[in-house]
């Protein structure tokens, strides 16, 4: 374990992206004391820019403080970006691990599930499955994983077939390992690193995805959001631009970590990596 | 006729030069023939066949294509269109309209009264049942020559002029459509009537366009050679088309209020609010009497009180439309000034709500009211915040929901909610508008009848007195009684009455003439060099 | 894979494939009628005033007051005789909507997924080649820059640009109206409009390919083959190209068949920002207005496509990679 953590700080940027999403995660936890008001208050004059009136972020529309919206904003989304990526992944994974490694009759079935999924616009069948359970935070949580995991299935199938041909596995095979600790210990570790680089992007699409959603007025309209914010400042964008970009900001960062973060835990796990990656820096 | 002048004076301010354009005719300014009007239509008409679709957007553009018998001035006064003339007899039961005579429909076949009797008796009663529930009173429909049509109805009915705008009743040809079913004729697809512009193209999704036809009935009229309607889903590059003169105009709902204020300040356009004097649509919080709490009218009356409206007219809408004092908006008919909704006071709400025996829990929540958010932008939605905020205020909790739109008119319809938000309008007469949503009669399961279910046979009889009355003064009598007591009983929680920006760029001349503004065939519509 | 193999292979597919649409377009047909609502109702509300003997003549005319098995048996018989049906609403054959609007799509999509492509393996190669150094580490923030940033604030920010200040570019639409272009002429105009659109949407998916060549890449780099055909010698430049990149195109090419029912789907998004006319808005208005028919037609016509697409992505797999056995 401890040499695990050092091959990861060993990677500045992991480390960097480690401290910017510990920040974000404070910031969800200690929004309610340090803006102790409900963010959806009216409490200023609409669409005061940043500094003005108090206002460190500005206030949006109705004269709320985008700054609270921010803070209380952070633990629903990186809720619904977390929670639909980890349910996303976790079919996604299992599906495309068993199509990829088992081949044949199981690769046919999970595949043609999968494309039920991926032959409908992805958008238009969130928002169908929205609309069939009715908004609320559930509901769209549900509907970004469904619209979310085949891609997940697809590239681990992938990745899944192309190793399961490999020396490595062969060896293992014929040394008479169980199938799953070949799949869990062998091949996995092996297709990870797309899978993360996948990840990281699912979280930021899941938070824009609400956010188009919550646009189209299919969010949750009791809960604030990172996706509300960005949605509620779209059109109003010619006349306060801070109202899309704070949030905006918040997203970038919050998936840059996410990302630098991501990479850290593939090289840590992968060590012959991070020495070529060593060896070049 | 009113008109907008604040972004007007703020131009001629800067260039003493320019002139009104509404008096541009007056003071000389010959129409010029020839240019393509270039606007905007939002959200695409699904068809372009008046009274098979009958949404705003279809309205529009199929009104440059169709004409009505009449015409409404911004008083609702009726003016000449493709009858020339019309009277009533003494006993207030026959109409006599007197048809133009050279009235061409765009395949070339003449408009005659059979068109017109078929138009009003068949069609319209087939595919519209606001037009079938008046048009059901004609109890005689004759034409004594090819252009005099006669309509008898079977007791007075002293709105029935209203109904004969484009908008209520477009003159469709007789020959393209008897013997057919109305909805999936190809007339339908490719529309034909009598209007200054016929039907040219549609390619969906990006443009509609409509040519001058050149045997149009008022001589060396149209002025435009066309006019093209874009189609722009996004609010946004909405504006930014109109900024950069890729449109020379719009209207309705195209220009969302908060973008107002910075068109009003740009010298090449021009900004309109009025031209909806029609349709006067009025918004409110609707509510479901067979909730216990909403049935209570304390409990309704302390809501509107603890709404400000002028909050919502202002910083909502930016001053576009104005806060509603009672049911039936000052722009209509039989509106009564002096019957007024009590103003903003939260104390007197508590009140209220303290004496229907709604008392605050320990977190200061006297009850819990849902509300489902009205899916037609945002705009809406920043209003069911503000109204959840407002009525935190005096400890109602009210829970926002939010839906598309195809679950909204479901549910509305099915009285599956338990408060709304719902805009009407009111065409002009509170008998053609208003009744339908407060008298028990009404009350089904379908949107925009009376859903909420309010149901008091006082305001029902009041209502049919209005209905039936021969003269306009005792009508007011009775409208001006059931404003009293609908302004006492809250049935729905009126809002604001409502206005659309009509924004156009100063070379576009006589855009918003009428009561029903853009809805207009726009014969008269011309740009200056 | 030998030759000989792939016409009885190809059949197999495709009789697969015809099943597995069916079954698509069965689910298809519950799922939408799951959702609250029906045309009928949608349209009662738009008219303004309405009755319920007006709901229950639409609920008939349209079909709706039959069982719904029924409703689905006269579907699936239309779809296998290729007629997907009619559209109520705007009283035209569904077919006729959809390939009015179809071309306007492939021809955005086409354009964003070429450039998102061909820009996004170059940058992801490029960052594998200086991993680590400032370059990567450049791409990398540039590309997350991109995927994090809402596609509605990068196509407007490009709309001030480029059509309102440098006044360069059109700012919405598919083509000049109006104006009288025909024939070859139109070609450029279209060009004009479709820059800012195919842009925006393709910075979007840059990123995800630029990310995925760069992982691979680096993962490939590493594995015995290559270690063995630099230890005998070949030139780094023929290493990178003909097994290093080769091998990591494999689940770029995989994420490329995913996107393919994105791509005949359309962007909902960049079609409203920019006001083109394709499919994805189709499938939104039909699906807010309940307007079955469409939307099961768009639907049906993205399953096609996405099965077609996903035979050729197999097909291209065995050709990219011999190892790979075809799956029949």
């Amino acid at each position: 374990m401890r040499d695990f953590a050092r091959r990861y700080a060993r990677n500045k940027g992991a480390v960097v992206g480690l401290l910017i999403l510990l920040l974000v995660l404070a910031m969800a936890l200690g929004a309610p004391l340090i803006f102790p008001d409900s963010p959806w208050d009216m409490v200023a004059a609409p669409f005061m820019p940043p500094g003005e009136m108090d206002m460190l972020l500005g206030s949006d529309s109705l004269g709320r403080d985008v700054a609270a919206g921010i803070a209380h904003g952070a633990r629903i989304s990186l809720m619904v970006g977390a929670v639909s990526t980890v349910v996303a992944l976790a079919v996604g994974v299992s599906l495309g691990a068993v199509a990829g490694y088992l081949g044949g009759l199981a690769d046919d079935l999970v595949m043609r599930f999968t494309e039920f999924f991926q032959t409908i616009p992805s958008f238009v069948l969130a928002i169908l499955l929205v609309a069939i359970f009715t908004p609320t935070i559930g509901s769209v949580v549900f509907a970004i994983a469904v619209v979310s995991w085949p891609p997940v299935a697809r590239v681990v199938r992938a990745e899944f077939l192309s190793l399961r041909s490999r020396e490595f596995v062969q060896a293992a095979e014929v040394l008479g390992k169980s199938r799953i600790s070949i799949v869990l210990g062998d091949i996995l570790p092996n297709a990870l690193s797309p899978i993360i680089v996948l990840s990281s992007l699912m979280v930021a699409n899941a938070i824009l995805l609400e956010s188009a959603l919550s646009f189209l007025g299919l969010g949750d309209p009791n809960l604030m959001t990172w996706g509300f914010l960005i949605g509620s400042g779209r059109s109003v964008i010619r006349l306060a631009w801070w109202m899309s970009v704070f949030p905006g900001v918040a997203i970038f960062l919050t998936v840059l970590a996410l990302n630098l973060v991501g990479e850290g835990l593939s090289d840590a796990m992968n060590p012959r990596l991070a020495r070529k990656r060593g060896a070049a820096a | 006729m009113s008109m907008t002048r604040r972004g007007l004076m703020a131009a001629t301010a800067a260039a003493p030069v320019l002139m009104c354009v509404a008096d541009a005719r007056a003071q000389g300014i010959a129409p010029r023939r020839g240019g393509t009007l270039t606007t905007i239509l939002q959200p695409e008409p699904p068809v372009l066949q008046i009274g098979v679709n009958n949404q705003g957007p279809t309205l529009i553009a199929a009104g440059k294509i169709f004409q009505g018998l009449i015409k409404f001035s911004p008083k609702l006064e009726p003016m000449p269109e493709l009858a020339e003339s019309w009277s009533l007899s003494d006993d207030k039961l026959t109409y006599t309209f007197k048809l133009r005579q050279n009235v061409k429909f765009h395949d070339g076949r003449p408009m005659t009264a059979e068109d017109v009797i078929f138009s009003v008796t068949k069609f319209h009663p087939e595919v519209a049942p606001r037009a079938r529930a008046i048009f059901s009173r004609i109890d005689k429909a004759e034409a004594p020559d090819a252009h005099t049509v006669a309509l008898t109805l079977k007791a007075p009915f002293e709105p029935f002029l209203l109904m004969f705008d484009v908008t209520a009743c477009a003159i469709v040809p007789k020959h393209l459509f008897d013997g057919q079913d109305f909805r999936t004729a190809p007339a339908v697809q490719r529309p034909i009537g009598t209007g200054p512009f016929k039907f040219a193209e549609w390619q969906r999704g990006n443009f509609i366009r409509l040519e001058r036809f050149e045997d149009y009935w008022k001589p060396g009229q149209p002025y435009l050679d066309a006019i093209i309607y874009r189609i722009v889903p996004d609010s946004q590059s909405r504006r930014l088309a109109l900024e950069t003169g890729q449109v020379m105009m719009t209207a309705a709902g195209d220009i969302e209020p908060f973008d107002v204020p910075a068109m009003r300040a740009r010298p090449n356009l021009e900004v309109w609010t009025d031209g909806w004097e029609y349709f006067s649509p009025l918004s409110w919080i609707e509510t479901n009497h067979r909730v216990p709490a909403l049935a209570d009218v304390r409990v309704r009356q302390a809501i509107s009180r603890a709404i400000n409206r002028d909050f919502i007219a202002q910083r909502l809408w930016f001053g576009v439309g104005k806060p509603a004092t009672n049911p039936i908006a000052s722009t209509t008919r039989f509106h009564d000034a002096n019957v007024k909704l009590p103003g903003f006071d939260p104390r007197a709400a508590a009140q209220l709500l303290d004496a229907a025996g709604l008392r605050a829990n320990a977190q200061g929540v006297r009850t819990t009211i849902k509300h489902l958010v009205l899916p037609y932008g945002e705009i809406w939605t920043r209003l069911s915040e503000y109204l959840r905020q407002s009525l935190r205020q005096v400890g109602i909790n009210l829970e926002l929901e939010s839906t598309d739109a195809g679950s909204w008119a479901r549910r509305i319809g099915a009285w599956e909610y338990e408060t709304s938000i719902n805009f009407v309008y009111q065409f002009g007469d509170p008998t053609l508008g208003v009744e339908r949503t407060y008298v028990s009669s009404n009350i089904q399961k379908v949107t925009f009848t009376n859903t909420g279910g309010y149901s008091n046979p006082r305001v029902d009889a009041l209502f049919a007195t209005a209905r039936e009355a021969q003269t306009a003064e005792e009508r007011r009598a009775a409208f001006s009684e059931v404003q009293k007591i609908l302004v006492e009983e809250v049935p729905q929680i009126w809002l604001m009455e409502m206005a659309f920006p009509t924004i156009h760029d100063k070379k576009v001349q006589n855009p918003v003439q009428l009561g029903t503004g853009v809805h207009a065939s726009y014969d008269d519509v011309f740009l200056t060099a | 894979m030998d030759p000989s193999l792939l016409p009885g292979f190809l059949l197999r597919r495709v009789a697969k494939a015809a099943i597995v649409v069916l079954a698509i377009v069965v689910c298809n047909f519950f799922l939408i009628h799951a959702a609250p609502g029906d045309p009928a109702s949608v349209i009662a509300g738009q008219s303004g005033a309405a009755d319920e003997r007006f709901i229950a003549q639409l609920r008939e005319q349209f079909g709706l007051d039959r069982p719904l098995l029924v409703q689905l048996w006269i579907y699936v018989k239309g779809v296998l005789t290729l007629d997907l049906g009619f559209s109520h609403r705007q009283q035209v054959g569904v077919a006729t909507l959809i390939l009015e609007r179809l071309p306007a799509t492939l021809l955005l999509t086409g354009a964003a997924f070429l450039f998102a492509v061909g820009l996004g393996v170059t940058l992801g190669a490029l960052a594998a080649g200086r991993v680590g150094r400032w370059a990567d580490s450049l791409i990398t923030v540039l590309a997350l820059t991109f995927y994090a940033t809402p596609i509605f604030w990068v196509g407007l920010m490009l709309v001030l640009v480029f059509s309102v200040w440098l006044e360069w570019l059109p700012s919405f639409g598919m083509m000049t109206v109006g104006a009288d272009i025909t024939g070859l002429a139109r070609v450029p105009d279209v060009a004009k409009h479709l820059l800012l659109p195919a842009l925006t949407l393709g910075l979007f998916y840059m990123a995800v390919y630029a990310r995925l060549t760069r992982a691979t890449m680096l993962e490939v780099a590493d594995q015995d083959f290559v270690k063995t055909a630099r230890a005998k010698g070949v030139p780094e430049g023929q290493v990178v190209r003909k097994h290093v990149l080769r091998n990591a195109l494999l689940p770029v090419i995989t994420f490329a068949g995913i996107q393919a029912g994105q791509l005949i789907g359309g962007s909902i998004l960049v079609e409203t920002v920019f006001a083109w006319p394709g499919i994805g808005r189709l499938a939104f208005e039909a699906l807010l207005a309940r307007d079955y028919p469409v939307l099961m037609g768009v639907f049906f016509v993205t399953s096609v496509m996405v099965v077609v697409f996903n035979l050729v992505t197999d097909l291209l797999y065995a050709v990219i990679d011999p190892r790979v056995e075809v799956s029949g």
